[in-house]
C-alpha cells in the first residue's frame, strides 16, 4: 500500500486514475480505520467523511464471474469475456471488472488471481488473469 | 398501527409483446381494476403509476396522463421507479396512503412496453438498472450478474444447472393455466440445459421474457369496503427492504438482504410465519433467484432451496407453491408492472377468478418483488376476506 494525494476531480474520476496505474484506489477513515472503495463518500463504518487516500495493489482472487454470450450494447464486439467480482488482495471489499480472452469455465476457476490493467471509457475496468 | 386496508379489485392485461402504445396499456388495465372493483373514476382519489422504459415509448411523468384519460385530471397521481421492483414498491406507497388514513380509494396500476426496442437494446436498457459503473458500465448485462450469483450459489451449497432448470420447467406448467401468460410454452429441464447461453452459468430458459403489459388495483380503507360489498382481499403485512446496490458490496451474494429484511417486517406486520403463507408469488426474473428468494423469505433454510425444488416442494401441490401464475419467468416481466401482476394473481385466487390454477384451501397469500439485482425490495403478505 502507498498513500497518495489527489486533489480536483470527483471520486469516480480519481478511481479511474488509479486503475490507469494498475492501483485500486480506496478511503482509509481517519476516525475508525476502516478501509472502503474511494467512490463511497461517508465510512461505512462511522459515516465520518475525513480520509486518507490509501492506493492499493489492483489484485485479487475471484469470487465468482459470469461469460457473456449475449453482450450488451458496446460489448459486442469485445470477443469472448467474463465479467467478474474478485477481492481485493488485503480488503475485505470487493471490486468487479471486465476480464477478456475468457471462453469457458475451465480459463477461470474461481479462486483465479487477477490484476487490474487499465481502465477506459468503452469496457472498463480492464482485468488480466496472473 | 395503520388503519386497514383492502383489495378491491384488480385488472390485468395479457403479458407479452402488445401493439398498443404505453399509456394504452396501461388504461386497459386501470379500466379493468374499476370495473373490477365496480366503482367510477371519480372515486378515486389518488392515482400511483410504476415504471421503468416509457421514454422508449415517448411517454415519462405518466400519472397525469393516466388521470386526465380517467376523466379525473383533478386528482393527483405519483410516478415512480425502481427497476424491477417498482410495481410492489409504487403498492407500498399506495398501501401505506390508505394506511394513513389520506384516501380512502386509490388507484395503483403498473406498466411498461419494451419489446419495440429489441433484444439488444432491451439489454442495454435493463442494464442502466444495475450500479452502473461498477457493473452494466464493465459489461455485465442482467442474465450476467444474475449468472454469476448463481455461480456462487452451486459453488458454494453444491446445487447445480439441473437445479436450476427444475424451476423453469415448473414455472412453465404454471404459466400452461395462466390464460395471460407472454410465454405459455411446457418446456423439460433437457430444453432448458440445451437452450443457447445468455451468460453462463444462465441460458434462455433460465430467464425471464422482455414483455409489455400492464396490472391494476384497486385498494381502499375499511368503510369504503364495507360499502362495496363485494369480495375483498385485506393487506396485512408489508415489508420494505434494500441492499448494496452492487453484487460487488454484498458481504455474501448467495443471499439477497433487502428481500429478508422485506419479508421479516411482512411477518411481523401480519403476525405471522413463513408456514402459514399458503402460496407465494416470488421474484424468478431467473431461475436461481427463485431458489434465492425461497430461502430468504424462510420457506426453507439457506442453502435448501435447490432441493426443495428438487423434491417438489414449491409445485403447485407441494409443501408452498411458488407462483402458480407462470411467475416472470413464463407470465413474463413487463417490469413497472410485475409486482402489481403478482397482487392481481392473488387477487384472483382469492375472489374465485384464477380458473384451473386455483391453489386449494389457500387463506394467506405473499408477494414478493425486487429492483435490480435485490438492491431494492418489497414483501407484502394478503389474506382472503370470506
Amino acid at each position: 500500500m502507498s498513500k497518495t494525494e489527489v486533489h480536483d476531480s470527483s471520486p469516480r474520476e480519481k478511481f479511474i486514475a488509479s486503475a490507469r496505474k494498475q492501483k485500486i484506489l480506496s478511503n482509509k477513515c481517519i476516525v475508525c480505520g476502516h478501509l472502503m472503495l474511494t467512490t463511497v463518500y461517508y465510512c461505512e463504518n462511522c459515516y465520518n467523511r475525513k480520509f486518507q487516500s490509501v492506493e492499493l495493489e489492483g489484485r485479487g482472487r475471484v469470487i465468482t464471474y459470469t461469460i457473456q454470450a449475449v453482450a450488451p450494447e458496446g460489448f459486442d464486439d469485445a470477443g469472448s469475456y467474463a465479467w467478474v467480482v474478485f477481492l481485493v488482495d488485503g480488503t475485505n471489499f470487493k471490486v468487479s471488472g471486465f476480464l477478456p480472452g475468457i471462453a469457458s469455465s475451465s480459463d477461470l476457476p474461481l479462486g483465479s488471481s487477477v490484476r487490474v490493467v487499465d481502465y477506459n471509457q468503452k469496457h472498463g475496468l480492464i482485468l488480466k488473469k496472473i | 398501527m395503520p388503519n386497514k386496508v383492502f383489495v378491491l379489485g384488480a385488472g390485468s392485461t395479457r403479458y407479452g409483446r402488445l401493439n398498443e402504445g404505453i399509456i394504452e396499456i396501461a388504461m386497459n388495465a386501470s379500466t379493468d381494476a374499476i370495473e373490477s372493483a365496480g366503482i367510477r373514476p371519480k372515486d378515486i382519489e389518488a392515482g400511483y403509476i410504476s415504471n421503468v422504459f416509457g421514454v422508449s415509448d415517448r411517454q415519462v411523468h405518466m400519472a397525469p396522463v393516466i388521470m386526465s384519460n380517467l376523466g379525473i385530471p383533478e386528482v393527483p397521481g405519483l410516478s415512480i421507479e425502481s427497476a424491477c421492483g417498482s410495481g410492489s414498491i409504487m403498492f407500498r406507497e399506495a398501501f401505506a396512503n390508505v394506511a394513513a388514513g389520506f384516501y380512502d380509494c386509490v388507484l395503483a396500476t403498473g406498466v411498461e412496453k419494451i419489446t419495440h426496442t429489441g433484444t439488444i437494446q432491451s439489454t442495454t436498457l435493463f442494464s442502466y438498472c444495475s450500479d452502473f459503473f461498477y457493473e452494466g458500465g464493465n459489461g455485465a448485462s442482467f442474465p450476467g450478474l444474475f449468472a454469476s450469483i448463481a455461480r456462487a450459489y452451486m459453488a458454494r451449497y453444491k446445487a447445480n444447472e439441473e437445479d436450476l432448470a427444475r424451476v423453469a420447467v415448473k414455472n412453465h406448467e404454471n404459466g400452461m393455466l395462466n390464460p395471460k401468460s407472454h410465454v405459455r410454452k411446457k418446456i423439460t429441464v433437457d430444453d432448458v440445459l440445451q437452450s443457447p447461453v445468455v451468460a453462463s452459468p444462465l441460458k434462455l430458459y433460465d430467464c425471464c421474457p422482455f414483455s409489455d403489459g400492464a396490472s391494476a388495483v384497486i385498494l381502499c380503507s375499511a368503510d369504503f369496503a364495507k360499502k362495496s360489498g363485494r369480495p375483498l382481499v385485506e393487506v396485512v403485512g408489508s415489508g420494505r427492504g434494500a441492499s448494496p446496490a452492487a453484487v460487488q458490496g454484498r458481504e455474501d451474494i448467495t443471499t439477497i438482504p433487502s428481500s429478508v429484511a422485506a419479508a421479516n417486517q411482512a411477518y411481523k406486520m401480519a403476525g405471522v410465519t413463513p408456514k402459514d403463507i399458503d402460496f407465494a408469488e416470488v421474484h424468478d426474473c431467473f431461475t436461481i433467484a427463485e431458489i434465492i428468494d425461497i430461502e430468504d423469505l424462510g420457506f426453507f433454510k439457506k442453502g435448501e432451496g435447490a432441493y426443495a425444488v428438487r423434491e417438489g416442494a414449491t409445485s403447485r401441490s407441494g409443501e408452498i407453491p411458488i407462483n402458480p401464475s407462470g411467475g416472470l419467468k413464463s407470465k413474463g416481466h413487463p417490469i413497472g408492472a410485475t409486482g402489481i401482476g403478482q397482487v392481481v394473481e392473488v387477487f384472483e385466487q382469492f375472489t374465485g377468478k384464477a380458473d384451473g390454477r386455483v391453489i386449494k384451501d389457500a387463506e394467506l397469500a405473499l408477494t414478493h418483488n425486487f429492483g435490480a439485482t435485490g438492491a431494492s425490495s418489497a414483501v407484502h403478505i394478503f389474506k382472503k376476506v370470506n
